[in-house]
Protein backbone atom coordinates (compact mmCIF):
# COMPACT_ATOMS: atom_id res chain seq x y z
CA UNK A 1 0.00 0.00 0.00
CA UNK A 2 1.17 3.51 -0.72
CA UNK A 3 0.07 7.07 -0.11
CA UNK A 4 0.47 10.24 -2.08
CA UNK A 5 3.39 12.38 -0.92
CA UNK A 6 4.19 15.96 -1.79
CA UNK A 7 7.30 17.75 -0.61
CA UNK A 8 6.84 21.49 -0.98
CA UNK A 9 9.58 24.06 -0.36
CA UNK A 10 9.83 27.79 -1.06
CA UNK A 11 12.03 26.89 -4.06
CA UNK A 12 9.29 24.79 -5.58
CA UNK A 13 8.09 21.20 -5.50
CA UNK A 14 10.92 18.89 -4.37
CA UNK A 15 9.06 15.60 -4.66
CA UNK A 16 5.68 14.37 -5.77
CA UNK A 17 4.64 10.76 -6.04
CA UNK A 18 3.62 7.59 -4.24
CA UNK A 19 5.44 6.50 -1.10
CA UNK A 20 5.22 3.55 1.25
CA UNK A 21 6.62 5.16 4.32
CA UNK A 22 8.13 8.38 5.52
CA UNK A 23 9.87 9.31 8.72
CA UNK A 24 10.64 12.88 9.72
CA UNK A 25 11.79 14.68 12.78
CA UNK A 26 9.14 16.91 14.31
CA UNK A 27 9.75 19.25 17.21
CA UNK A 28 8.54 16.49 19.52
CA UNK A 29 10.76 13.78 18.06
CA UNK A 30 10.97 11.42 15.11
CA UNK A 31 7.68 10.14 13.73
CA UNK A 32 6.93 7.64 11.00
CA UNK A 33 3.92 7.89 8.74
CA UNK A 34 2.42 4.84 7.04
CA UNK A 35 -0.55 4.68 4.67
CA UNK A 36 -4.00 5.35 6.18
CA UNK A 37 -2.64 7.61 8.87
CA UNK A 38 -5.14 9.75 10.78
CA UNK A 39 -5.29 13.45 9.80
CA UNK A 40 -2.30 14.98 11.46
CA UNK A 41 -0.34 18.23 11.68
CA UNK A 42 2.98 18.84 13.44
CA UNK A 43 5.72 21.45 13.12
CA UNK A 44 9.05 20.09 11.89
CA UNK A 45 12.32 20.28 13.78
CA UNK A 46 15.77 19.88 12.29
CA UNK A 47 16.65 16.40 11.17
CA UNK A 48 16.65 13.68 8.60
CA UNK A 49 13.72 12.68 6.45
CA UNK A 50 13.65 9.13 5.13
CA UNK A 51 11.25 8.41 2.30
CA UNK A 52 10.51 4.89 1.11
CA UNK A 53 9.18 5.18 -2.40
CA UNK A 54 6.61 2.87 -3.97
CA UNK A 55 9.22 0.48 -5.41
CA UNK A 56 10.92 0.19 -2.04
CA UNK A 57 13.66 2.62 -2.94
CA UNK A 58 14.85 4.52 0.11
CA UNK A 59 15.87 8.15 -0.23
CA UNK A 60 17.25 10.34 2.50
CA UNK A 61 17.23 14.10 2.87
CA UNK A 62 18.01 16.88 5.30
CA UNK A 63 14.70 18.43 6.26
CA UNK A 64 14.58 21.60 8.35
CA UNK A 65 11.68 23.74 9.55
CA UNK A 66 8.11 23.93 8.35
CA UNK A 67 5.47 21.31 9.04
CA UNK A 68 4.14 17.93 8.06
CA UNK A 69 0.43 17.52 7.36
CA UNK A 70 -1.67 14.46 6.64
CA UNK A 71 -5.00 15.23 5.11
CA UNK A 72 -7.43 12.51 4.01
CA UNK A 73 -4.66 10.05 3.29
CA UNK A 74 -2.33 12.39 1.41
CA UNK A 75 0.85 13.58 3.07
CA UNK A 76 2.31 17.01 2.55
CA UNK A 77 5.76 17.83 3.84
CA UNK A 78 6.02 21.60 3.86
CA UNK A 79 9.69 22.21 4.62
CA UNK A 80 11.75 25.39 4.77
CA UNK A 81 14.82 23.50 3.59
CA UNK A 82 14.75 20.10 1.96
CA UNK A 83 17.92 18.70 0.43
CA UNK A 84 18.41 15.18 -0.87
CA UNK A 85 21.43 13.49 0.72
CA UNK A 86 23.20 13.21 -2.65
CA UNK A 87 22.85 16.96 -3.27
CA UNK A 88 24.34 18.11 -0.01
CA UNK A 89 27.57 20.02 -0.37
CA UNK A 90 29.63 18.73 2.55
CA UNK A 91 32.34 21.36 2.07
CA UNK A 92 29.83 24.14 2.36
CA UNK A 93 28.21 22.61 5.41
CA UNK A 94 31.60 22.30 7.07
CA UNK A 95 32.40 25.92 6.26
CA UNK A 96 29.07 26.99 7.76
CA UNK A 97 29.88 24.99 10.88
CA UNK A 98 33.25 26.68 11.29
CA UNK A 99 31.73 30.10 10.71
CA UNK A 100 29.05 29.48 13.32
CA UNK A 101 31.59 28.20 15.82
CA UNK A 102 33.79 31.24 15.21
CA UNK A 103 30.85 33.55 15.91
CA UNK A 104 29.95 31.67 19.08
CA UNK A 105 33.54 31.85 20.31
CA UNK A 106 33.42 35.64 20.23
CA UNK A 107 32.92 37.49 23.47
CA UNK A 108 30.22 39.98 24.32
CA UNK A 109 27.74 38.39 21.94
CA UNK A 110 24.14 39.55 22.22
CA UNK A 111 21.54 36.93 23.07
CA UNK A 112 19.99 37.31 19.64
CA UNK A 113 23.23 36.77 17.73
CA UNK A 114 24.09 33.78 19.87
CA UNK A 115 20.75 32.13 19.11
CA UNK A 116 21.17 32.77 15.39
CA UNK A 117 24.65 31.25 15.44
CA UNK A 118 23.42 28.25 17.41
CA UNK A 119 20.68 27.62 14.88
CA UNK A 120 23.21 27.91 12.06
CA UNK A 121 25.52 25.43 13.74
CA UNK A 122 22.68 22.99 14.31
CA UNK A 123 21.62 23.20 10.66
CA UNK A 124 25.13 22.61 9.35
CA UNK A 125 25.57 19.62 11.67
CA UNK A 126 22.32 18.07 10.47
CA UNK A 127 23.32 18.55 6.85
CA UNK A 128 26.72 17.01 7.45
CA UNK A 129 25.24 14.00 9.22
CA UNK A 130 22.77 13.37 6.40
CA UNK A 131 25.34 14.00 3.70
CA UNK A 132 27.95 11.68 5.22
CA UNK A 133 25.58 8.75 5.60
CA UNK A 134 25.17 8.67 1.84
CA UNK B 1 35.00 77.82 -37.55
CA UNK B 2 32.78 75.28 -39.25
CA UNK B 3 35.47 72.60 -38.93
CA UNK B 4 35.80 72.98 -35.15
CA UNK B 5 32.10 72.69 -34.50
CA UNK B 6 31.95 69.68 -36.81
CA UNK B 7 34.58 67.96 -34.71
CA UNK B 8 32.76 68.88 -31.51
CA UNK B 9 29.53 67.49 -32.80
CA UNK B 10 31.22 64.28 -33.89
CA UNK B 11 32.70 63.84 -30.43
CA UNK B 12 29.35 64.38 -28.78
CA UNK B 13 27.68 61.90 -31.10
CA UNK B 14 30.30 59.32 -30.25
CA UNK B 15 29.89 59.82 -26.50
CA UNK B 16 26.10 59.65 -26.82
CA UNK B 17 26.46 56.41 -28.70
CA UNK B 18 28.49 54.78 -25.95
CA UNK B 19 25.99 56.02 -23.34
CA UNK B 20 23.23 54.50 -25.39
CA UNK B 21 25.04 51.18 -25.52
CA UNK B 22 25.37 51.12 -21.76
CA UNK B 23 21.75 51.97 -21.08
CA UNK B 24 20.64 49.43 -23.67
CA UNK B 25 22.74 46.73 -22.01
CA UNK B 26 21.39 47.65 -18.57
CA UNK B 27 17.87 47.45 -19.88
CA UNK B 28 18.46 43.97 -21.25
CA UNK B 29 20.07 42.76 -18.04
CA UNK B 30 17.12 44.13 -16.06
CA UNK B 31 14.66 42.41 -18.38
CA UNK B 32 16.30 39.00 -17.94
CA UNK B 33 16.60 39.45 -14.18
CA UNK B 34 12.96 40.41 -14.09
CA UNK B 35 11.97 37.16 -15.72
CA UNK B 36 14.02 35.17 -13.19
CA UNK B 37 12.50 37.08 -10.28
CA UNK B 38 9.02 36.34 -11.54
CA UNK B 39 9.80 32.64 -11.77
CA UNK B 40 11.04 32.72 -8.19
CA UNK B 41 7.74 34.16 -7.02
CA UNK B 42 5.76 31.52 -8.90
CA UNK B 43 7.87 28.68 -7.44
CA UNK B 44 7.44 29.73 -3.85
CA UNK B 45 3.72 30.40 -3.97
CA UNK B 46 2.35 26.87 -3.24
CA UNK B 47 4.47 26.64 -0.09
CA UNK B 48 2.92 29.69 1.50
CA UNK B 49 -0.57 28.88 0.34
CA UNK B 50 -0.42 25.56 2.15
CA UNK B 51 0.89 27.22 5.32
CA UNK B 52 -1.86 29.82 5.19
CA UNK B 53 -4.47 27.11 4.65
CA UNK B 54 -3.26 25.24 7.69
CA UNK B 55 -3.31 28.37 9.83
CA UNK B 56 -6.85 29.00 8.67
CA UNK B 57 -8.08 25.52 9.44
CA UNK B 58 -6.57 25.61 12.90
CA UNK B 59 -8.04 29.00 13.74
CA UNK B 60 -11.44 28.02 12.45
CA UNK B 61 -11.66 24.68 14.20
CA UNK B 62 -10.39 25.61 17.60
CA UNK B 63 -12.67 27.03 20.23
CA UNK B 64 -11.42 29.85 22.48
CA UNK B 65 -8.65 30.47 20.06
CA UNK B 66 -5.95 32.85 21.20
CA UNK B 67 -2.31 33.39 20.42
CA UNK B 68 0.24 35.94 21.62
CA UNK B 69 0.89 36.81 17.97
CA UNK B 70 -2.66 38.10 17.54
CA UNK B 71 -2.67 40.24 20.65
CA UNK B 72 -2.84 44.00 20.10
CA UNK B 73 -0.79 46.06 22.52
CA UNK B 74 -0.22 49.72 23.13
CA UNK B 75 2.43 50.78 20.63
CA UNK B 76 5.55 52.09 22.29
CA UNK B 77 8.06 50.96 19.72
CA UNK B 78 7.65 49.95 16.09
CA UNK B 79 9.93 47.90 13.94
CA UNK B 80 10.07 48.49 10.20
CA UNK B 81 11.53 46.14 7.64
CA UNK B 82 12.29 48.35 4.66
CA UNK B 83 13.16 46.70 1.38
CA UNK B 84 15.03 48.90 -1.08
CA UNK B 85 17.54 48.37 -3.85
CA UNK B 86 21.30 47.87 -3.90
CA UNK B 87 21.91 50.28 -6.73
CA UNK B 88 20.48 53.47 -8.13
CA UNK B 89 19.56 54.15 -11.76
CA UNK B 90 16.12 52.69 -11.30
CA UNK B 91 13.95 55.76 -11.67
CA UNK B 92 12.07 56.67 -8.52
CA UNK B 93 12.17 53.16 -7.09
CA UNK B 94 14.27 53.79 -3.99
CA UNK B 95 12.96 57.30 -3.39
CA UNK B 96 9.31 56.19 -3.37
CA UNK B 97 9.90 53.43 -0.83
CA UNK B 98 11.82 55.73 1.52
CA UNK B 99 9.22 58.46 1.27
CA UNK B 100 6.45 56.07 2.27
CA UNK B 101 8.54 54.56 5.05
CA UNK B 102 9.34 58.01 6.50
CA UNK B 103 5.72 59.12 6.39
CA UNK B 104 4.68 55.96 8.27
CA UNK B 105 7.44 56.38 10.84
CA UNK B 106 6.59 59.96 11.70
CA UNK B 107 6.07 60.54 15.40
CA UNK B 108 6.86 56.94 16.29
CA UNK B 109 9.70 55.41 18.21
CA UNK B 110 11.16 53.17 15.53
CA UNK B 111 13.93 50.77 14.67
CA UNK B 112 14.65 49.51 11.18
CA UNK B 113 15.79 46.32 9.50
CA UNK B 114 17.06 47.63 6.17
CA UNK B 115 17.34 45.33 3.19
CA UNK B 116 19.37 46.75 0.31
CA UNK B 117 22.52 48.88 0.29
CA UNK B 118 20.76 52.13 -0.61
CA UNK B 119 18.32 51.51 2.19
CA UNK B 120 21.00 51.05 4.83
CA UNK B 121 22.77 54.24 3.69
CA UNK B 122 19.52 56.20 3.75
CA UNK B 123 18.49 55.26 7.28
CA UNK B 124 21.96 55.64 8.61
CA UNK B 125 22.18 59.17 7.28
CA UNK B 126 18.77 59.92 8.80
CA UNK B 127 19.93 58.70 12.19
CA UNK B 128 17.31 55.94 12.58
CA UNK B 129 18.19 53.02 14.83
CA UNK B 130 19.30 50.10 12.65
CA UNK B 131 18.56 46.70 14.17
CA UNK B 132 20.82 44.60 11.98
CA UNK B 133 23.06 45.21 8.99
CA UNK B 134 23.31 41.60 7.97
CA UNK B 135 20.95 41.97 5.04
CA UNK B 136 22.51 44.97 3.33
CA UNK B 137 22.55 43.46 -0.15
CA UNK B 138 19.03 42.67 -1.34
CA UNK B 139 20.25 40.54 -4.22
CA UNK B 140 21.95 38.12 -1.84
CA UNK B 141 19.05 37.63 0.54
CA UNK B 142 17.67 34.11 0.21
CA UNK B 143 14.66 32.33 1.60
CA UNK B 144 16.67 31.16 4.58
CA UNK B 145 17.54 34.75 5.51
CA UNK B 146 13.88 35.72 5.41
CA UNK B 147 13.13 32.98 7.92
CA UNK B 148 15.97 34.14 10.12
CA UNK B 149 14.60 37.69 10.02
CA UNK B 150 11.07 36.56 10.75
CA UNK B 151 12.20 34.40 13.67
CA UNK B 152 14.18 37.29 15.07
CA UNK B 153 11.18 39.60 14.70
CA UNK B 154 8.72 37.16 16.26
CA UNK B 155 11.04 36.61 19.18
CA UNK B 156 11.46 40.36 19.63
CA UNK B 157 7.72 40.84 19.42
CA UNK B 158 6.99 38.17 22.02
CA UNK B 159 9.71 39.54 24.30
CA UNK B 160 8.13 43.01 24.08
CA UNK B 161 11.10 44.65 22.36
CA UNK B 162 8.65 46.16 19.90
CA UNK B 163 4.87 46.17 19.69
CA UNK B 164 4.36 46.43 15.98
CA UNK B 165 6.17 45.08 12.92
CA UNK B 166 5.66 46.44 9.41
CA UNK B 167 7.23 45.71 6.06
CA UNK B 168 7.65 48.53 3.55
CA UNK B 169 8.16 47.18 0.06
CA UNK B 170 7.26 47.86 -3.55
CA UNK B 171 4.33 46.16 -5.16
CA UNK B 172 4.81 45.01 -8.72
CA UNK B 173 1.60 46.18 -10.36
CA UNK B 174 2.73 45.80 -13.95
CA UNK B 175 5.79 46.23 -16.14
CA UNK B 176 5.19 49.97 -16.20
CA UNK B 177 3.97 50.77 -12.73
CA UNK B 178 5.30 49.83 -9.32
CA UNK B 179 3.68 51.14 -6.16
CA UNK B 180 5.26 51.24 -2.69
CA UNK B 181 3.14 49.53 -0.02
CA UNK B 182 3.10 48.76 3.69
CA UNK B 183 2.33 45.32 5.06
CA UNK B 184 1.54 44.90 8.74
CA UNK B 185 3.12 41.68 10.00
CA UNK B 186 2.62 41.74 13.74
CA UNK B 187 0.28 41.73 15.53
CA UNK B 188 -1.07 39.43 12.90
CA UNK B 189 -4.07 40.96 11.20
CA UNK B 190 -5.90 37.74 10.84
CA UNK B 191 -9.42 37.28 9.55
CA UNK B 192 -10.71 33.73 9.57
CA UNK B 193 -12.73 33.02 6.49
CA UNK B 194 -16.28 32.46 7.67
CA UNK B 195 -18.05 29.30 6.65
CA UNK B 196 -14.76 27.49 6.37
CA UNK B 197 -15.38 25.14 9.27
CA UNK B 198 -14.93 21.92 7.39
CA UNK B 199 -14.91 18.44 8.87
CA UNK B 200 -11.28 18.83 9.89
CA UNK B 201 -12.07 18.75 13.60
CA UNK B 202 -10.70 15.21 13.77
CA UNK B 203 -7.20 16.27 12.86
CA UNK B 204 -4.55 15.34 15.36
CA UNK B 205 -2.27 18.21 16.24
CA UNK B 206 0.96 17.48 17.98
CA UNK B 207 1.59 18.67 20.66
CA UNK B 208 -1.66 20.69 20.37
CA UNK B 209 -3.31 23.00 17.90
CA UNK B 210 -2.27 26.28 19.52
CA UNK B 211 1.41 25.27 19.72
CA UNK B 212 1.29 24.18 16.10
CA UNK B 213 -0.22 27.55 15.22
CA UNK B 214 2.47 29.43 17.15
CA UNK B 215 5.22 27.30 15.60
CA UNK B 216 3.98 27.89 12.08
CA UNK B 217 3.55 31.65 12.41
CA UNK B 218 7.25 32.58 12.17
CA UNK B 219 7.45 30.44 9.02
CA UNK B 220 4.40 32.15 7.63
CA UNK B 221 5.82 35.59 8.41
CA UNK B 222 9.07 34.56 6.75
CA UNK B 223 6.96 33.70 3.76
CA UNK B 224 5.32 37.12 3.77
CA UNK B 225 8.72 38.80 3.99
CA UNK B 226 10.05 36.62 1.19
CA UNK B 227 7.03 37.44 -0.91
CA UNK B 228 7.52 41.16 -0.29
CA UNK B 229 11.21 40.81 -1.12
CA UNK B 230 10.47 39.03 -4.38
CA UNK B 231 7.92 41.70 -5.31
CA UNK B 232 10.47 44.40 -4.51
CA UNK B 233 13.25 42.78 -6.51
CA UNK B 234 10.90 42.34 -9.45
CA UNK B 235 9.79 45.97 -9.11
CA UNK B 236 13.38 47.19 -8.97
CA UNK B 237 14.18 45.40 -12.21
CA UNK B 238 10.96 46.67 -13.75
CA UNK B 239 11.69 50.25 -12.71
CA UNK B 240 15.25 49.99 -13.97
CA UNK B 241 14.09 48.54 -17.25
CA UNK B 242 11.65 51.41 -17.78
CA UNK B 243 14.20 54.04 -16.74
CA UNK B 244 16.87 52.60 -19.01
CA UNK B 245 14.42 52.28 -21.87
CA UNK B 246 13.65 55.99 -21.55
CA UNK B 247 17.36 56.80 -21.34
CA UNK B 248 18.06 54.82 -24.51
CA UNK B 249 15.24 56.61 -26.32
CA UNK B 250 16.56 59.99 -25.20
CA UNK B 251 20.04 59.08 -26.37
CA UNK B 252 18.66 58.05 -29.76
CA UNK B 253 16.77 61.30 -30.06
CA UNK B 254 19.87 63.31 -29.23
CA UNK B 255 21.94 61.36 -31.72
CA UNK B 256 19.40 62.03 -34.47
CA UNK B 257 19.35 65.71 -33.58
CA UNK B 258 23.15 65.91 -33.50
CA UNK B 259 23.51 64.03 -36.81
CA UNK B 260 21.23 66.58 -38.42
CA UNK B 261 23.33 69.40 -37.02
CA UNK B 262 26.49 67.65 -38.14
CA UNK B 263 25.23 67.23 -41.70
CA UNK B 264 24.11 70.84 -41.81
CA UNK B 265 27.54 71.99 -40.64
CA UNK B 266 29.21 69.81 -43.24
CA UNK B 267 26.96 71.18 -45.97
CA UNK B 268 27.70 74.71 -44.79
CA UNK B 269 31.45 74.06 -44.94
CA UNK B 270 31.24 72.69 -48.49
CA UNK B 271 29.11 75.59 -49.71
CA UNK B 272 31.51 78.03 -48.17
CA UNK B 273 34.48 76.36 -49.84
CA UNK B 274 32.80 76.40 -53.26
CA UNK B 275 31.91 80.06 -52.86
CA UNK B 276 35.52 80.82 -52.01
CA UNK B 277 36.85 78.90 -55.03
CA UNK B 278 34.35 80.50 -57.41
CA UNK B 279 35.13 83.93 -56.01
CA UNK B 280 38.88 83.23 -56.47
CA UNK B 281 38.36 82.11 -60.16
CA UNK B 282 36.31 85.20 -61.02
CA UNK B 283 38.95 87.68 -60.03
Amino acid sequence: MTFHLQVVTPDGLAFEGEAEKISVRTQEGIIGILPRHIDYVAPLGMGEAVITEAEGKVRRAACIGGMVAVHSGAVRLVATTFEWAENIDLERAKEAEQKARAIMAREGLSDRDLKLAEARLHRSLVRQAVGKGN
Amino acid sequence: MAGVSMKDIKLRIRSMESTKQITKAMEMVAASKLRRAQERVANSRPYFEILFDTLNTIANNTEDFSSPYLEKREIRKSCFVVIGGDRGLAGGYNHNVFKLALSRMEGKNVCVVPIGKKCLEFFRSHGVEVLTEAYATAAEVHVGDCFTVSKMLSRGFLAGEFDEVCVVYTNFVSMLSQAPAVLELLPLAYHPRPGDTSSDCLTLYEPDSVSVFDAIIPEYLGGLIYGALCESVTSEQGARRTAMDAATKNAEEMIADLSLKFNRARQGAITQEITEIVAGAET
